[in-house]
């Protein structure tokens, strides 16, 4: 072959190089010609040129011995970008970490972040995202997208995770009727029988549903879909029943380096409408002959117990952080008896521990979704679905924020401006959303034995991810910020500034519809629960922007510690009194169909339970708002200071 | 009356009811622990709080404010608190009390007027004058006749009401608490709040040590002897 005989002419170089493979081999000058037109498709002659400028400037490095498989590979770049071959240059990249950064990472502490654990598979995790993320931005989208995300106008979340989607909101019946019988797996389980089991089940899937998603792993309505196990089980067993659950998913995170499961426990008092007249499965994954609403006895002792586990903590009387209790709010709640009782203790756990999340469904809503609580009417197809619980199962697949702060500055001022630079961004977004359907589409169809077969699993004659149903998000930051630099107030300053927040979110809700009509999928807002890419935000935007970003910016600059607004919030900092908050907060959720939350702060004191029933049941009934949730520690999230009662 | 200050929600200042609360100046009492002595010793020193400010913005949330808690100082050393409750009942808003007990005609005006919903009164020692002087911090002159009044007042009056005692280490004993609960026999509710060292004006007590939980659930304990419905407050 002739490239073999030109490979041993006498003029190439007695070197050797450490392959990637894992080799030591002799320098052959044809593998760099080899590997440009297998990974770029360059033509040979260009690559033969290449080689042998690269061969020239190894020989006058002086290297004596050994050469490296990545620095050739540099070399060739060099020489790429010189040819003005931009784009093959981006196909032959390689992607890595320096040295110093795994040094860093491996050895130091994470200095940035104490609370981000660095066990041995952390720096595993931190270091494969790391490479996907690289992956995704040079591969997976278009440059123009991946511009998009690494200038700041906007931000998609989960890159290191490109081949996942990123939440998912998954039915216990599932497990109930299939058991555990996951690809790969090298035992298979049948259907539960016990209630113990049945929960090793749902946190051995969750644990395998995280290594399958970049986000929450939300379970609907877990008490009722326990219930039939729990026939006659005692008071004791029910106890701990709950307290393994707890503990063993807020444990989880010792799996996989540090990090929880982020799961939501979505819990009922009444029997929500749609699973109303639904056969329950019972033990060995047989229908039990009777409806769920036959078991609304177990349900409720079983949310009791769930209840007083978060009210006791963890073995130091510490708050869970995982997994949240989702209580849902709804009519029939205060038409089920008993149900003051259940929201005292509800309120309890809010008041001492902080950890429930109050779900409201008002009217026909439900928010099934529980990954992101993305909530919607319930169609047909939903009613249809509600019939058989275990096709129950939601995602969205990406999360795309906006820099809103950063369309003010570019808008100058002017309204149409704003409105237009919006657009022109979110239909970046959505392409990118499109970008991430084809690959994910593209993974799931190489079925069981591609890499996300446990969504491609058909157990029930459909594949686990069911794609169609896939939702694709919009998030927002600093909506409070962009209002202040484009009408000189913040959104609690006055009505108009308020105002015109609102009407940016109607915009954006309007566009996010027609784009997704447009393109056939299923777009919607989100809050998007983004401290970090907030401050990466305002970061960017302070090196961009200067005075502008400055003139508006939360937090401190000199301390490098600042901050743009999450999402559609009001200034965190101002002392909004709470019914203010969740007034006018909520306002903005009929527009924002995931993830809407309105936090209140409780300071030191620790409220009566009843006060708080109080206030969730008024939020229920006079408010917009569409979910909330009580945080007993001022402190822990703003640098004001204590909060002292009376005239501080 | 002047209004010294205004604190538009409270979820922790009327249990079961989402309140606001109005502060008064001035107090005819001079506990050494008053967490707001201030209003007591300097109450010139805060701006008043317009009355048609609180109004407004009672009626703006009437939807979630269930009514007004009157705090101080001593809301009742103020001849027109009559006039000021009936303007918060006016608006649909429910009123609740706290007071000392010492102006045992001002409550009695109140409760027959209907003007409060709620009136929580504090016991702040066993009833012996000179016990009680050295927790007021006054000279009760050997009379405790307007708390002892008081007490029976709301007992008998079927006004919703509760007797506190805030526990303060070292001002008081134990048995004071006992003490306190026995005089109280038959009372519909008594509620302990345990102390806090904060915003202390009399400097003996700033390094006082709060009770601890145990201490607080063990007065409880000696206390439900004598009253059935008690409990304790405070972080
Ligand atoms: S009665 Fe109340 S306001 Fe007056 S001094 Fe005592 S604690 Fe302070």
């Amino acid at each position: 072959m002739e490239t073999r005989l030109e490979s041993k002419d006498a003029t190439d170089l007695a070197l050797f190089v450490k392959v990637s493979r894992g080799d030591i081999v002799e320098w052959d000058r044809q593998r760099i010609v080899e590997s440009l037109i297998h990974e770029t498709g360059l033509d040979r002659e260009t690559a033969e040129k290449i080689s042998l400028e690269v061969r020239d400037i190894v020989e006058d490095s002086g290297i004596k011995k050994y050469l490296t498989g990545p620095l050739i590979r540099e070399l060739v770049n060099t020489q790429l970008i010189r040819h003005g071959l931009i784009d093959t240059r981006t196909d032959y990249t390689r992607l890595g970490v320096p040295i110093f950064d795994v040094h860093e990472m491996v050895v130091q502490h994470n200095k940035e972040n104490a609370n981000v654990p660095h066990g041995p598979e952390a720096t595993n995790l931190s270091l494969a995202e790391s490479i996907k993320k690289q992956y995704a931005l040079l591969k997976v989208f278009p440059s123009e997208i991946a511009a998009g995300h690494e200038r700041g106008d906007f931000h998609l979340h989960d890159l290191g995770m490109i081949d996942r989607p990123y939440c998912s909101g998954n039915s216990l019946e599932y497990i109930k009727k299939f058991g555990l019988n996951l690809p790969n797996a090298l035992s298979i389980s049948k259907p539960p029988k016990h209630p113990e089991v049945l929960l090793l089940h749902l946190i051995k899937f969750s644990a395998a549903l995280q290594g399958s998603f970049a986000g929450a792993i939300g379970w609907d309505a877990v008490n009722l879909f326990f219930a039939p196990f729990l026939k006659g089980v005692d008071d004791k067993r029910m106890e701990q029943i709950a307290q393994m659950l707890v503990f063993e998913f807020a444990q989880q995170a010792v799996a996989r380096g540090g990090q929880s499961i982020f799961s939501d426990l979505n819990i009922y008092w009444e029997i929500p409408k749609h699973f109303e007249g639904v056969p329950a499965i019972g033990p060995g994954g047989e229908f039990t002959g009777n409806n769920y609403e036959d078991y609304l006895p177990e349900a409720q002792r079983f949310a009791t117990a769930l209840f007083n586990v978060y009210k006791g903590g963890d073995g130091m009387g510490r708050p869970f952080f995982f997994p949240k209790p989702q209580l849902h709010i709804t009519e029939r709640l205060f038409k089920t008896e008993g149900y003051e009782e259940f929201l005292n203790l509800a309120a309890e756990v809010s008041s001492r521990m902080g950890n429930t999340y109050y779900v409201m469904d008002r009217g026909e809503t439900a928010k099934i979704s529980e990954c992101c609580r993305l909530s919607f009417k319930l169609e047909e197809q939903d009613f249809e679905d509600a019939k058989t619980p275990w096709k129950m199962r939601y995602s969205a697949m990406q999360n795309a924020t906006l820099n809103l702060p950063r369309v003010a500055y570019q808008a100058n001022g002017d309204d149409e401006e704003l409105f237009d630079i919006i657009s022109e961004r979110m239909k970046l977004m959505a392409q990118a959303h499109e970008y991430k359907r084809r690959f994910i589409t593209r993974l799931l169809s190489m079925g069981n034995q591609g890499p996300l077969g446990l969504l491609a699993m058909t157990k029930d004659g459909e594949p686990y991810y069911r794609l169609h149903r896939a939702t694709f998000l919009f998030g927002m930051v600093g909506l409070n910020e962009m209002v202040q630099y484009h009408t000189g107030e913040e959104m609690h300053q006055s009505r108009e500034a308020f105002k015109f927040g609102l009407r940016t979110i109607a915009y954006m809700n309007k566009e996010s519809e027609r784009l997704g009509e447009e393109m056939g999928m299923r777009f919607v807002l989100e809050q998007t629960p983004a401290e970090s890419t907030a401050y990466r935000m305002a970061k960017l935007d302070l090196a961009h922007f200067g005075d502008k970003a400055a003139s508006v910016m939360k937090g401190s600059i000199e301390l490098g510690e600042m901050y743009y607004t999450n999402s559609t919030y009001l200034n965190v900092r101002e002392r909004i009194n709470p019914i203010e908050r969740v007034k006018k907060e909520g306002m903005f959720h009929p527009m924002i169909h995931a993830g809407s939350l309105t936090h209140i702060w409780l300071g030191e004191a620790r409220p009566d339970p009843a006060s708080i029933a109080n206030f969730v049941i008024k939020t229920f009934k006079k408010t917009l708002n569409d979910q909330i949730c009580f945080s007993p520690e001022f402190t822990s999230c703003l640098d004001c200071g204590k909060t002292v009662r009376g005239l501080a | 009356m002047d209004v010294k200050g205004f604190m538009e929600t409270s979820l922790v200042d009327w249990d079961g009811r989402i309140a606001s609360l109005v502060f008064t100046p001035g107090c005819n009492l001079r506990c050494p622990y008053c967490y707001n002595h201030e209003l007591v010793y300097e109450p010139g020193s805060y701006d008043n709080v317009p009355k048609e400010s609180i109004f407004s913005f009672l009626d703006e949330h009437s939807d979630f404010i269930d009514g007004v808690v009157i705090v101080g100082g001593e809301p009742t050393v103020h001849s027109d608190l009559p006039d000021f409750c009936r303007a918060l009942k006016e608006r649909g808003m429910m009123v609740k009390l706290d007071t000392n007990g010492t102006r045992f005609g001002v409550l009695k005006a109140l409760i027959n007027e209907n003007l409060v919903d709620y009136v929580a009164m504090d016991v702040k020692a066993p009833l012996e004058p000179e016990k009680y002087s050295r927790v007021a911090g006054v000279d009760m002159n050997g009379n405790l006749d307007g708390i002892v009044r008081s007490i029976e007042l709301l007992k008998a009056s079927g006004v919703d009401y509760e007797f506190r005692t805030t526990y303060v280490p070292t001002l008081m004993e134990p048995e004071d608490i006992e003490d306190i609960a026995r005089e109280l026999r038959g009372a519909k509710r008594y509620v302990l709040q345990k102390y806090a060292p904060l915003n202390i004006r009399v400097e003996e007590l700033r390094g006082v040590a709060p009770p601890t939980d145990e201490e607080m659930d063990a007065l409880v304990e000696r206390a439900r002897r004598y009253v059935e419905d008690v409990k304790w407050r405070g972080k």
